[in-house]
């Protein structure tokens, strides 16, 4: 394998750089997939049937509290790596290790605001609305919960092998799926809650 | 230590954060549907633009071209399907 | 006792039971004749662990062929069953369950991997390139489909088949109507089978953009490699929505969530809208390859480079974007307005223009060409006026207003038919026939294939054209029967006559196969045809390294002009190979995935909990595999080269 090493190491070899471009094409595709659930979610949103109307269920403070950890933790998950392209393994892992208990305590939240939906009679059986709204959340919610594994087995090869073209590879690709996370975050945030609450 | 924290990124979040409290003013002020369509259409893009730079470094590769292209097609698509969806089952239901 | 009784089937029939017995003694004779021959082996070393992208798509292959004579038998029991009035073969049942699973069999299980088949195989040697960018994820999108064709397959022998359309359209699809199994499987085997056709999308994508040969820049590259290019690009943003579409319906039939309901707020449109949203692209994705396949050809056996390549590209994009504008043309009649209807009205008369624009390059390609009749031509000619047929006929569907005197009569099905037959079967057939020698080393007889070509162009006409009159007589689709007096009776014998041609002359296709695996010579060098792209530079069949020497490119046909003008494609030395090592993780994967999409059937969670789990320790696995693949030494390559005789330019 040859390795270029005028690149940053996530880039350094062909195979590397086809994996980068072939999850920017699947981010295409995600965009695509949720954005065919926003297209439902708008269209399903006013029809509640006998179920509550959102702006009656949503609670601003556990959404802002989502909101800020998930944007903090993209934010740390960009500073690992920069510290990746440093060479500096130990922040690098701590930042990693920050973004993954942000993002858990995120999904801590997201489990609270289930139950509370549950609660209030807001089901998935209840109506259309509540049907799409848990299936949008729940998307989003199953991606996270997959991030946090997926993040948790690249820190351990990192732990094992250290910064090689391989582990350097899979960060980077596991940040640019976290951002992505992030960022479909702040859609649900504004048209999903602040919408809904207007 | 301050190697670690790079003033672009540190920026970024910062902006992040403003962009998400200019957002929260359709909660906390009331205004008009188009007035808050508006402001809620305007911060997402622009935060959804901005990690799309300065975190996910979209730019900075050989493959930049592609990559763009890709992101922009798939957003078109994505307009187009719920603009589609919601003419078709909503606004131009008879 | 009671646990086995949701296996048993809903409404049987002494054909079923047949089928039953024939399935359980084809799988007791392939078991025991893999055992005599000791092929297990074989089988598992060479086909279900490769990550070659020949054998991959020969296994695409396979399956569509076989898939192709599933969906036929289905087709000549509708026809069989209409062909008289009040006829008793079928009942109501068996008839719904019958087009469904002919349709969805068709498009998904026999279209689809024959388009990939023929990608597969053929784009990776036309960029020059060694094999795609991530062999194991193609492995894994094959024996996604596999495992979801069989799936969906196995659903009319244990739990019924679906029944509610290919369309499946709700409420019909909804438990409330559809009350058996059928659909569920129909949600979970396109899931499957999607997941994997969306895994190919990225594939190629990344494969064509990253691993073009040296010299091919984009506007170089053959034109079936574009066709396949835009194809993916489709898949990439289509699929998500079946993804979407079917895990909603999946949720309101297993989990009673409400959104294609009618009570609740539920909206049973949605589903049509979000069908069709994937639904035509996915025509694109099926019709755009075999467009390619029809360019290499016409311009081989015109002897001409094709005319207007740049138009050809650029009106391959504009359908690509195109096609995600028209979808509302699939249901004008639903309700939503002449404003709308106007707009997708006329997006559908635009993309008949790039498709024009395509038509008339390969009639100038014709044009002052050298023509040669091979089999492979004779298809792309009678494509021409036949989907001519289909095309104008889609143009008279796309005017709204007229639609409502078309929709959902014979009419339509005529329509689609001659569509899809010649563009994409007669493509695939024509495919299939023209590089059967760079698969096998071998050529397929060329007098039975005309025969057999001759065969099926007139019986599609025989079986499909007086569906458009018994269309417009007021015939619906999808029913079952008619009475003598409705005067449909002579239209659908015809119509039967010529879906009794059509197995005919597929019957052919396999003899001829048979035929030429005995009889066909086996000296006919590397390149047959005196083609023009990249394949043909190399040996048949094709050494798993594709080309000892990474070619060189400067031209659109870079084979051609090495071979005309003398330009040189292989330089430099051989060099020791870098190659993907085989992995069982994909047949593996997929197997659990088989599992998981039965245990979801028939709501069996205990199983399904375990299903999941270990289709997650596969990617583990997988994550945590150390494989750098391995390397072919130069001896190796000589040796190989040497076998297969030498260079070939």
């Amino acid at each position: 394998m040859k390795i270029d090493h005028s690149l940053p190491l996530e880039y350094s070899t062909q195979e590397n750089q086809m994996k980068i471009l072939g999850f920017w094409i699947f981010l295409g595709a995600e965009i695509m997939l949720f954005a065919t659930l926003f297209a439902s979610y708008f269209v399903l949103a006013p029809r509640t049937g006998s179920g509550p109307a959102g702006s009656s269920i949503f609670e601003l403070t556990p959404v802002l509290a989502e909101t800020i950890l998930l944007l903090t933790s993209s934010f740390t998950i960009g500073l690992a790596i920069h510290a990746m392209r440093l060479g500096r393994t130990k922040p690098m892992l701590v930042f990693f290790g920050i973004t993954l208990i942000l993002g858990l305590a995120f999904l801590g939240v997201e489990i609270y605001e289930f139950n509370h939906y549950i609660h209030v009679g807001a089901a998935l059986q209840t109506s259309a609305f509540t049907s799409i709204l848990l299936t949008t959340l729940g998307t989003h919610g199953a991606h996270v919960t997959f991030g946090l594994v997926w993040g948790l087995f690249i820190m351990i090869q990192i732990k094992k092998n250290g910064l090689t073209p391989q582990t350097a590879n899979k960060s980077f690709i596991f940040s640019l799926y976290w951002h992505f996370l992030d960022v479909v975050w702040i859609f649900i945030f504004s048209f999903i809650y602040l919408k809904g609450m207007m | 230590m301050k190697e670690l924290f790079p003033i672009k990124q540190v920026m970024g979040f910062i902006f992040s954060l403003v962009l998400t409290a200019v957002a929260l003013a359709v909660y906390f002020f009331d205004m008009s549907f188009t007035a808050g369509m508006t402001i809620l259409l305007v911060t997402a893009f622009i935060q959804a633009g901005l990690q799309l730079v300065m975190f996910m470094h979209a730019g900075e590769s050989e493959d930049k071209a592609h990559i763009y292209t890709n992101v922009y097609y798939g957003i078109f698509i994505a307009i187009v399907t719920i603009l589609g969806t919601l003419l078709t089952m909503v606004w131009g239901y008879v | 006792m009671e646990f086995f009784e949701r296996f048993a089937i809903p409404h049987p029939s002494p054909a079923i039971y047949a089928s039953m017995v024939a399935i359980g003694l084809t799988v007791i004779a392939i078991i025991a004749g893999l055992t005599y021959f000791k092929k297990w082996g074989y089988l598992w070393r060479e086909w279900l662990t490769t990550v070659d992208h020949k054998r991959i798509g020969i296994m695409y292959l396979i399956s569509a062929l076989l898939m192709l004579f599933r969906g036929g038998a289905d087709a000549i029991m509708m026809r069989a069953q209409l062909s008289m009035p009040e006829n008793k073969l079928l009942d109501a049942q068996h008839y719904n369950e019958i087009f469904t699973t002919h349709g969805v069999v068709m498009i998904m299980f026999m279209a689809m991997p024959f388009i990939m088949a023929l990608m597969n195989f053929v784009v990776p040697l036309q960029i020059g390139a060694r094999d795609v960018a991530f062999p194991r994820l193609n492995a894994l999108s094959f024996w996604l489909f596999f495992m979801g064709a069989m799936l969906f397959n196995i659903s009319f022998v244990i739990g019924g088949s679906p029944d509610a359309g290919w369309t499946s359209y709700f409420p019909l699809a909804g438990t409330e109507f559809s009350e058996s199994v059928g659909t569920n499987y129909y949600m979970i085997a396109l899931q499957i089978a999607g997941i994997g056709t969306l895994a190919t999308g990225i594939n190629f994508m990344t494969t064509i953009l990253k691993m073009r040969a040296p010299g091919m820049t984009l506007m170089k590259m053959p034109m079936f490699t574009w066709s396949a290019f835009i194809t993916n690009i489709i898949i990439v943003f289509a699929f998500p929505v079946l993804t979407v579409a079917l895990a909603m319906g999946t949720l309101d039939r297993l989990f009673a969530s409400n959104f294609f309901t009618t009570n609740n707020g539920g909206m049973d449109m949605l589903w049509a809208n979000l069908f069709w949203v994937w639904g035509h692209p996915e025509v694109y994705i099926l019709v755009l390859p075999a467009f390619g396949i029809y360019s290499e050809i016409i311009s081989t056996f015109a002897r001409r480079n094709l005319y207007g390549y740049k138009s050809m590209v650029a009106s391959m994009v504009i359908i690509s974007l195109l096609s995600f504008l028209v979808w509302v043309h699939h249901f004008f009649t639903m309700g939503q307005g002449a404003f709308v209807n106007s707009i997708f009205s006329i997006t559908t008369m635009a993309i008949a223009v790039p498709t024009g624009v395509k038509i008339f390059n390969w009639l100038f390609t014709l044009w002052k060409g050298k023509i040669v009749i091979t089999t492979p031509m004779l298809y792309s000619l009678l494509f021409i006026p036949l989907f001519t047929i289909g095309g104008v006929t889609g143009v008279m569907l796309g005017m709204s207003a007229a639609d409502y005197q078309y929709h959902n009569t014979m009419f339509l099905v005529a329509h689609f038919h001659l569509v899809i037959i010649p563009g994409v079967v007669f493509a695939m057939l024509a495919g299939l026939t023209y590089y059967w020698p760079k698969m096998f080393g071998f050529m397929l007889n060329e007098r039975l294939g005309k025969l057999s070509a001759w065969i099926i162009s007139i019986s599609t006409l025989v079986a499909f054209i007086p569906m458009f009159f018994s269309g417009l007589d007021g015939q619906a689709r999808r029913m079952y029967t008619y009475s003598e007096q409705a005067g449909f009776t002579m239209w659908n014998m015809i119509s039967f006559v010529g879906a009794a041609g059509l197995a005919i002359g597929f019957a052919l296709i396999v003899y001829n196969i048979y035929y030429s695996i005995r009889y066909a010579p086996r000296d006919i060098g590397s390149d047959p045809w005196d083609a023009r792209s990249l394949e043909w530079a190399t040996h048949s069949p094709v050494p798993e390294y594709n080309f000892a020497i990474v070619p060189n490119v400067d031209s659109t046909e870079a084979f051609w002009d090495a071979k005309k003008k003398g330009h040189k494609l292989f330089k430099g030395e051989l060099e020791k190979i870098h190659m993907p090592n085989n992995s069982p993780i994909p047949f593996i994967m997929s197997s659990i995935f088989f599992v998981w999409g039965f245990s979801f059937v028939f709501a069996m969670w205990i199983p399904l909990i375990i299903a999941t789990i270990g289709i997650f320790g596969c990617m583990a696995y997988q994550s945590f595999e150390k494989d750098h693949g391995r390397y072919i030494s130069v001896e190796e390559i000589k040796e190989t080269e040497e076998k297969l005789g030498g260079p070939t330019v």
